[in-house]
């Protein structure tokens, strides 16, 4: 075996080499011992992030934070079965210790012959960053959080509490498998968020609003500005107050176009990723190029959309990731996959698979998941309904295997006789997906996405991800507000 | 300062970043360090899906430099990143603006020992492998064995045990050790499209108290099976019934509204209500950091300050809001130990049982719900408001009738504490949160 000098092609400006202070002969030697119980697959996550974060509340810089994740995981995959050991300390006899206790999980003597590694290098690069702020100095991180809480702070008198706040974070990653695959990528990642609480007598709201991605500073100056997320923040608390209690029972229901997306990501998303559906459990594992749902419904997940907050070059496994198309026209038609469920499954690999961190087992995960545009006419959605409920804003949602799930509207306005009017806050929509994907009867095509700032969450391990869909109208849908 | 050193170096560690921080010239400077160990299996249908063993450690640090503060923290031990760290933070403390509130707390003369706490269970570290993994494999293969389970989410035994050690400029030096075991299985009952899924646990800091697999998997099956084939309700407003699982999911709604820092942030409907009635005096709620053997106690919170008991809610009247050192002098009270990373969370917060056996609470129903499970997040603490997806069980005459399901509650925390009618008697700790079953008079049912 020969010592390995870094591929400069691979990514030139990244110091890996001085982050993880490990030769490509010390990967190899630790998916030997990996996969030294017989093991047929050996994998080797290291990771190292840089976070930062600046917070302003009650008119002053109150803290910033600065914090360093630096590890390894090392996975053994035998069958269905996964061995998994995670360590901090990167000195050898440490990875060791994990490599041997994710070797446990195969048990035969087999001696299994490492495959030489060798560095893949990344062509696409769907970050898009001029100026990175992870080399930005503070002052400008400060700059940015002092304006959008100025912005929102100006914006009226009824405001009495801002919060904004400035989070960005590089991850450097590298990848080695058993497979001889040896991969790298350097993901940037920027948040700038702002929480405005207003009040009027006794009626006390909030409004959020934020931004970022896969960006670097110029975005806030052109994209969207810190005042635009404060102004906009200071709005939605200040609307709400203006807010009557949202409707209780079933009606019809117009969404939003950008933020609803998290219904799709809810209703549909998570129950096309593959873990559930090879293991039978989610609703939809026996209907694969059936037909689920309205002909008007077609759904990507997209993790290569340049710049936004689930896009990645290479998934938490190494796998080039592809634009996949879930559902066509009412039909299913493919699943977010990872190695272990696609390998199982004869599946072809679509780049899904994600992780929190080197000490997370990797998932069938969601990036970028949206339902394309349709035809309708957004202004004639809403005149075709007499009454019923239009959904603005939306703070998240939840889905079980069975395909019961929920979204949480923050703010909206009753129709009535085809016209927006009263507005109305805090409902509850449930629905079971089969029966809510058949009931959506106009598609806008006005597709928008959502915040960026969306964070999904599956067995613990949290994500960034972005959701979008057009307008959309459901014909009959339980709205669970104070009545 | 080796990355390298034993559980017992670090005390040694702590203490000499400390010392470096004050070269460096912070005024103040607090840091944490943790030293873990990990096990989880998963099983699935008798099989091992995921076995993970692992070790690690962790460093958090708070500098304060002329009333100004930063914040650090790495999983990095080298000792170049620390001491980077530890000067970038005291540079950055610099960008920060004056705040008179901030800066760690003074030295408290009262500790609590950490032994009589009963909060580390070294059989937990003694138990082997074959042990773990054959736990979970129990508790699901007693769960399948009945027939109405139709698949399964997989059984999994996890164990926690890590040493936490805190050194402080104000000359705080503390260390204690905890251990924590679970385990649980998640299942399926009825056909692809008609199924219904729930799981059960048990979660302890002690070996020996952890519930046996037969226990979890019993429960787990009947939890799941009695969700078979629900009914839809129309809209309307009912008594609601909690089950324990359900109250706690509500405590920790009331404990975000009285975190010391929503008060001052005043994004909790609970502010400037201290003194006053804000339940039925049938609501005694506590906080006790030292109760023992349970998984919300601890020496001494992530400050440094002692643990100890408060009353937040005495017979329907709020006493107490919950505070960090930083939330206490804002609203000019004092540190009630809650202090967790930079911000405020619950040691053991309880709602203190009532009289009523839980029987006695569904039979005084003529008509109303039992919420078994909710789904979604909509609870707003700046309001009270309450609206989430909601399974329950159907009261007609004093007797479970039918689950239903695709419905919602909504109500507001405020009114509802004001609402409850009954407590019941079975409060058990199965994590930091935890309640009896209650009974609130009326709240809004969606449904058809």
């Amino acid at each position: 075996m020969t010592a390995r000098q870094p591929d400069p092609t691979i990514c030139p400006r990244i110091p890996f080499e001085d982050h993880f202070r490990l030769s490509h002969d010390d990967l190899q030697r630790a998916l030997g011992i990996a996969q030294s119980s017989g093991g047929r697959f050996a994998e080797v996550f290291l990771e190292y992030r840089a976070y930062s974060f600046v917070l302003m509340e009650e008119d002053i810089i109150k803290e910033t934070a600065e914090s360093i994740s630096l590890g390894m995981g090392i996975r053994v995959v035998s069958g269905e079965k996964t061995g998994f050991g995670y360590t901090n300390d990167l000195a050898f006899d440490k990875i060791r210790r994990a490599a041997l206790s994710a070797a446990a999980i195969a048990a035969s003597p087999t001696t299994v012959k490492v495959v030489d590694l060798k560095a893949v290098p990344v062509a696409r690069d769907v970050y898009r960053v001029r100026e990175g702020l992870h080399r930005a100095p503070l002052e400008k991180k400060i700059g940015l959080v002092k304006e959008a809480y100025a912005a929102c702070q100006k914006s009226s008198r009824a405001v009495k509490k801002v919060k904004a706040a400035l989070q960005d974070s590089i991850q450097y990653v590298m990848i080695a498998n058993s497979d001889g695959l040896l991969v790298t990528d350097a993901r940037p990642l920027v948040k700038l968020t702002c929480l405005a609480i207003a009040e009027k007598g006794r009626l006390r709201e909030y409004g959020f609003s934020g931004g970022g991605g896969r960006v670097g500073l110029e975005y806030f100056a052109s994209a969207l500005t810190p005042r635009r997320i404060g102004t906009e923040a200071a709005r939605e608390a200040l609307n709400l107050l203006e807010a009557r209690p949202a409707p209780a029972g079933e009606m019809p229901v117009v969404l939003s176009p950008g933020h609803a997306g998290v219904l799709i990501h809810e209703a549909v998303g998570h129950l096309l990723e593959a873990d559930f559906n090879r293991k039978k459990t989610s609703v939809f594992w026996d209907k694969f190029g059936r037909k689920i749902g309205s002909d008007l419904i077609t759904i990507y997940d997209d993790p290569t959309i340049p710049a936004f907050r689930g896009s990645y070059n290479i998934d938490d496994e190494g796998t080039l990731p592809r634009k996949t198309l879930l559902i066509e026209k009412g039909v299913i038609k493919g699943l977010l996959q990872d190695r272990l469920s696609a390998g199982l499954m004869k599946m072809p690999l679509t780049g899904h698979a994600r992780r929190q961190d080197y000490s997370d087992i990797p998932l069938p995960r969601m990036a970028n998941t949206y339902i394309e545009k349709g035809e309708s006419d957004p202004a004639g959605i809403i005149r075709s309904v007499k009454k019923g409920f239009y959904a603005d804003k939306f703070q998240g949602g939840q889905v079980e295997d069975s395909g019961k799930f929920t979204f949480s509207v923050s703010s909206g306005f009753l129709i009535e006789d085809g016209k927006l009017t009263a507005p109305v806050k805090q409902a509850t929509l449930i629905g079971s997906n089969v029966d809510i994907l058949n009931k959506i009867e106009m598609v806008g095509h006005d597709l928008t996405f959502g915040l960026q700032t969306g964070t999904c969450s599956k067995e613990g391990q949290d994500v960034p991800v972005t959701d979008g869909c057009p307008t959309l109208k459901i014909s009959k849908m339980t709205v669970g507000g104070l009545g | 300062m080796k990355p390298t050193a034993g559980r017992d170096d670090l005390l040694a560690l702590a203490e000499s970043l400390v010392r470096f921080g004050r070269v460096c010239g912070a005024d103040e400077i607090e840091v944490g360090v943790g030293d873990g160990t990990e096990f989880s299996v998963d099983v699935r249908l008798g099989e091992i899906e995921n076995l993970v063993e692992a070790g690690s450690r962790s460093m958090g640090l708070r500098i304060i430099k002329d009333k100004k503060t930063a914040f650090a923290s790495s999983s990095d031990l080298d000792e170049e990143t620390l001491k980077r760290l530890i000067r970038n933070a005291v540079q950055r403390a610099e960008l920060s603006s004056r705040d008179e509130f901030s800066g760690l707390p003074t030295l408290s003369k009262r500790s609590v020992d950490s032994a009589a706490l009963s909060i580390y269970d070294p059989e937990i570290e003694r138990l082997d492998s074959k042990t773990k993994i054959g736990l979970a494999l129990e508790t699901e293969r007693i769960a399948l064995a009945d027939k109405r389970i139709t698949n399964s989410h997989g059984a999994s035994f996890v164990t926690n045990d890590g040493t936490a050690v805190l050194a402080s400029s104000n000359g705080f030096l503390g260390r204690f050790q905890k251990s924590y075991c679970s385990l649980s299985v998640g299942l399926q009952a009825g056909a692809t499209d008609d199924m219904v899924e729930d799981f059960w646990f048990s979660s302890q800091s002690h070996f020996e108290a952890l519930e046996r697999p037969e226990q979890i998997a019993r429960t787990a099956v009947e939890r799941t099976v009695r969700q078979l084939k629900p009914r839809k309700i129309k809209t309307q407003k009912v008594p609601v019934i909690f089950e324990p699982m359900m109250t706690s999911g509500l405590l920790g709604f009331l404990f975000s509204c009285v975190a010391g820092t929503a008060i001052y942030q005043k994004s909790s409907f609970l502010v400037g209500k201290l003194g006053r009635r804000i339940a039925t005096d049938a609501i005694t709620v506590v906080d006790d950091g030292r109760m023992p053997g349970k998984l919300g106690t601890s020496p001494f919170d992530s400050e440094g300050v002692p643990s100890r008991r408060t009353v937040v809610v005495q017979k329907g009247i709020l006493k107490n809001y919950l505070c960090n050192t930083y939330a206490a002098r804002k609203l000019k009270l004092r540190s009630t130990g809650n202090a967790d990373g930079g911000g405020v969370g619950p040691n053991n917060f309880y709602l203190e049982p009532g009289p009523h056996a839980p029987s006695d609470i569904i039979r005084s129903c003529e008509k109303g719900l039992v919420l078994i499970r909710t789904l979604g997040h909509g609870q707003n603490p700046v309001n009270g408001d309450i609206s989430q997806g909601a399974f329950g069980l159907w009261i007609e005459k004093g007797e479970i009738a039918y689950p239903v399901s695709e419905i919602t509650i909504s109500g507001n925390l405020g009114e509802l504490l004001k609402n409850v009618e009954m407590v019941g008697s079975d409060l058990e700790f199965r994590g930091s949160i935890c309640g009896p079953t209650i009974k609130v008079a009326e709240m809004m049912i969606a449904g058809t």
